[in-house]
This record gives C-alpha cells, structure tokens and sequence, in this order.
C-alpha cells in the first residue's frame, strides 16, 4: 500500500564536508547524530508499541482475570471459551456484515465522489472542504449526530417518511430488527470513513494522462466504456487503498454501534465485546485472545484486498 | 459531443448535490435541534427551522452552576491538553526521526523505517489491553502523560512517514549552501530545512490534532475520571444517561465537534496534501 522507497539519501557524503570520493574515506568516524535524532520515535515504538503487542500474543495463552488471580497458563483455553460464547459468535457474524456493507458502500461512494471531483470546476476546493468534514469529527458524536436522524420519537427519518405518506406512524430503527440495526449503524461509519476513500482514489485519478481520455473519446468510446476501460483499472491502486483504510476501520468498529446500539447483542460488534469482556468482566485474557483474533483478521483481508485489487498499469 | 458534455455536467451537478447533502444534512440537523425547546424538537413533524431559535441549551451546558456545565467545562480544557501536548511531542520527534531518515545513512536505518511504518498496518486496538495494562503498572492510568504518551505512540508513524515524504521532496543543494556557511547539521535543520518543511509540519499538527480529537475508546478506558476524560467521553456519556433532552445533547454534540469542523473547513489543503503523502504512487 504505502510506498516506501527508501532513496540513497543524497547528502550524507557531503555531510561531512569532504568531497563524496570513496578513497578519501576509507572508514568514517562514528556518527552519533543520526542515533539521537531516531532514538526517540524508536523508544515510543518499541515500548510502546512491539512490546504491548508481543502482550496481546503472549497472554492470550495465559488466564489472566482480575477476579481470578494468579496469571497461569492454559494454552488455548480463551480461545475455546470464545469459540464457546454464543453472543461472541453472533457479535462476529455482526462484524462480517460491518465490513461487507462499509467497505463496499465506502469503496463505490468514494469511486462516485473522486469522479465528480477528477475535473476542475468552479468551487471544486470548497466542495472537497465539505466532503472531508465527516472525516474530521469524533465517531462517537458522529453516533450522537445520526441517533437524532434514526430516532424514534423526533427523528429526521421519521418526519420525513411520515410527510411522504412511506410510513403511517413513527417506527423504531434501531435495535429491533437485527439487519436494519446493523445497516444504519454501519451507514454511520460510512458517513465517516468514505471521505478518506474518496481523497485516495481522487489522487489516482489526477494521475491519469489527459490523452487517454482525448484518445478514447476519438475512438468513440461511451462514457460508461470509459470508465470501465480507462478510469476503474488505473484507479486500482487508489481503489485499494481505500479499500484497506475501510478494512481496518469496519473491522474494529466501536465508537458508532457502542453508542447507537450500547451493550445489546443485536448490533454488537467484536470490538466492543473485547470492550465488555476486558473492562466490564476484567478477563483480560480472553480480552487478549479476541483483540489477537481481530488483528489477525484485519492483517489477513488487508492482504487479501491488495492482493485482489492493487494493479499497477504501466502507459 | 455537445449532448456528452452537457450529460456530463448534468452527472457532475447530481455528484457535487450528494456530496453537499451527504455532509452536511447531519449535521444541520444537530444544530437545528440545538437551538429548539425540548417541545418543539418532539413536534411531529419535526421542524425543519427552528421556529424560535433560541440558545438556552448552549448557555445552560456552558454557564451556569451545576454537574452537567463542570463536566462539558472540565472536558474541554483536558481534550485542549491532551491533544495539544500530543501535537507537539508528535510534530517534534517526527521531525527529528524524518530528517535522519531522509539525509542520513546508519545502521539499522532500514529495519526501523519499515518497523515503523509497517506498525500502521496494525489496528491501534491491538495494543488496548497491554496499554491499559502496563500504564497502570507505572501508574499513569487516568493522568494526562498516560494519555499523551499513548496518543504519540500511536500517531508517530503516520507523521513520520508524512515529515518523510516532505524532506525527501526538498532538494539537497539548499543545505549544501548552508554547509558552506559553516553551518552544523542541527542549525541547518532548524534555519534551513525547516522553514522551507512549514507546509509539511503545518500538516502534520493538523492531522495529529484532529485524530487526537477523534479518540474515544482509548480515553474511555484510560481515564477513569473527570480530571482527565476529554469532551468525547463526557459527551457519550451525557448520552447513556437517558434523562438528558436531545436539544441539549445536540448542543453538546455541536460543542464538541465545533473545533474539528472549523479546523476542517479552513485548513483542508493541508489535511489532504498530509494524508495523500506518499499513499498512491
């Protein structure tokens, strides 16, 4: 996904202040800056970062329950539990229906939004202003922000449905029924995570040459033939991108369903049983073995997605 | 070819209506409903203007005596701290890493780049437990340090790679003009690279702040609280307490997003020149 080509860092040589000839160097002193510029960011990394996740690994093998001391190991133990509590299965049926709806629902908004965006205009720049918004707030008053839209005595929705004679009094949207339930929630993170899309397939476009577009207009291609032929495949790598930014947010949703759905199983999700399990029941342990699940989970499709879109086209 | 064009802008003008409808109903709704009486947001149906606009719900979650206004108070001076302190330490140690990546040569160079950027392939709920866990062991849970200490963990490899791909951009030969000067490394840094890097740091506060703002689940189990919990958690949990009208919660949820919309709004070109650094290529 992201690129990281490392350059021959162009000043080093020089850095010295000695011409960049290899004889003139046969060894150099050591260099104690680079050192102390990085070792900060690696501090942060290292204890911050590898050694809670080399944690998470670890302790998923090990009961470790503040209700229920001391640490002991019992191998796959959390695991089996998990794979034995019904209201974590359905919360990971759940999951897999969040991620289906938010990355194909993110992906082909952001694909139609990037396209309206792909040529100049008059108030292009205040348009993209707009459309990042949702990107830019908080998910949780994001959830705040719709549960007006979804209510039940005062929504949006509601008002709305009623004026247009589509419903004949107030219904309830959420919690009821487990489908609609998950889809509205799910259209909360949408809202959310498909400016990001948006913005990566947008850059991929403008990278596509001009005379493509000239070329296949002079061949007498159909819009729909061009954009099937010429935008979808060298957009792919965006495409894919935004594919995986909305693999790891749908895959670890919590804020949007914790707080439109709060701890009933009809729209929970696997994150906010991790939630409930480590700091409601405080079985860390189980906690670990399903946040190790869920990263395997996220690693494994964020895979699979660059594998099955990212193309780069050579012209 | 003029029936094309024309169609063509006809699908343009039915994009750009989505788009402005997609993000910004939801949000006129909220304000809509922060500026009504709790009688006439329950009208059925709903007023689409508020009829007598009026900002009780903004003064009474603002001013005033009393838990709810200490709480809204409270939590927005600890969200300015720590996501303002995170910016900093995070812009900081950024740049410092970037520009030794960017101009250096040493060893393990490589295996750190890519350890750390390859830490973003990670979703940051990985390391919730064993944060909550070994913060508490050194007793930072639920004081601002444990808080900011995680928000730059988590931040650092995404503003690193952003400071990257700006240095990287610049052209050498303007610190060779300052290394005839006499200039150190450290100076050419401060006086040379980083003025010209501005646009790239600007980007980089922006992008930390706004992720810092956005923090819920971190904060909910870190800080345990009202000295250290942030807007967004004294917010849900205004929220979970049913008694609370929803004019007044949208008012308290317009107050909490007012910082990261104008933000947003304003500083945009930054936002999407930092997140596209690098991403497609």
């Amino acid at each position: 996904m992201t690129e990281g080509q490392l350059d021959a860092p162009p000043v080093t040589a020089s850095a010295t202040g000695k011409p960049a000839g290899p004889a003139r160097r046969p060894r150099r002193r050591f260099d104690p800056l680079p050192y102390l510029l990085v070792s900060p960011l690696a501090l942060f990394i290292v204890a911050l970062a590898l050694v809670p996740a080399a944690f998470t690994v670890i302790e998923s093998f090990f009961r470790v329950d503040a209700l229920d001391p001391p640490t002991r190991f019992i191998g796959l133990g959390n695991f089996r539990r998990l794979f034995g509590d019904h209201v974590v299965l359905t919360s990971a049926e759940n999951t897999l229906i969040y991620v289906l709806i938010g990355v194909g629902l993110s992906t082909v908004l952001g694909i139609a939004m990037a396209i309206t965006l792909q040529h100049k205009f008059a108030g292009r720049s205040a348009l993209i202003a707009i459309l990042i918004l949702p990107w830019a707030l908080p998910g949780v008053v994001e959830g705040i922000v719709w549960s007006g839209i979804w209510n039940a005595n005062s929504g949006l929705l509601n008002s709305v449905l009623t004026s247009l004679h589509m419903i004949d009094h107030y219904q309830v949207f959420l919690g009821r029924h487990r489908w609609r339930t998950i889809a509205l929630i799910e259209l909360v993170q949408v809202w959310q995570i498909t400016p990001l899309s948006a913005l990566l397939v947008l850059a991929s476009l403008q990278n596509i040459p001009g005379d493509l577009y000239e070329a296949a207009r002079l061949d007498g291609c159909s819009s729909w033939a061009t954009f099937r032929r010429i935008t979808l495949p060298l957009a792919r790598p965006g495409i894919a991108v935004a594919m995986v930014q909305a693999v790891i947010a749908t895959l670890n949703v919590f804020d949007q369903p914790y707080v439109l759905n709060g701890a009933a199983s009809t729209g929970s999700s696997v994150m906010v049983q991790t939630y409930f399990i480590s700091f409601q029941n405080l079985d860390f342990g189980e906690g670990y073995a399903l946040s190790l699940l869920i990263t395997l989970a996220t690693l494994v499709t964020s895979f699979c997605v660059v594998k099955l879109v990212y193309r780069t086209v050579e012209f | 070819m003029a029936v094309r064009t024309r169609r063509r802008i006809r699908v343009r003008w039915f994009g750009v209506a989505f788009i402005l409808l997609w993000s910004l109903v939801p949000i006129y709704w909220t304000i809509n409903t922060s500026l009504q009486t709790e009688a006439q947001a329950g009208g059925k149906p709903s007023h689409y203007l508020p009829p007598t606009p009026t900002l009780k719900n903004y003064t009474s979650l603002l001013g005033g005596s009393g838990a709810v206004p200490d709480q809204i108070r409270r939590s927005t001076i600890n969200i300015l701290v720590e996501c303002g302190a995170a910016t900093i330490v995070t812009v900081l140690l950024s740049t410092l890493a970037a520009y030794a990546f960017a101009r250096m040569t040493f060893r393990g160079r490589n295996v750190l780049f890519y350890t750390v950027l390859g830490t973003m392939a990670f979703p940051a709920y990985t390391t919730l437990i064993p944060l909550y866990r070994i913060l508490g062991d050194f007793g930072l849970v639920n004081t601002y340090t444990g808080i900011v200490l995680v928000y730059v963990s988590g931040f650092l490899p995404l503003a690193t790679w952003i400071m990257y791909n700006y240095l990287t951009s610049l052209p050498s030969a303007i610190e060779e003009a300052g290394q005839v000067d006499g200039a150190n490394r450290i100076q050419i840094l401060w006086h040379v690279l980083l003025p010209l890097a501005l646009p790239g740091i600007v980007s980089t506060a922006i992008i930390t702040f706004l992720f810092s703002w956005t923090q819920f689940l971190f904060p909910l189990v870190l800080s345990t609280d009202l000295s250290t919990q942030p807007l967004t958690v004294v917010v849900q949990a205004l929220q979970g307490q049913h008694v609370v009208p929803s004019t007044l919660l949208s008012a308290a949820g317009v107050i909490a997003i007012a910082v990261p919309a104008v933000i947003g709004l304003t500083l945009n070109r930054y936002i999407v020149s930092g997140l596209l650094s690098g991403s497609v290529k």
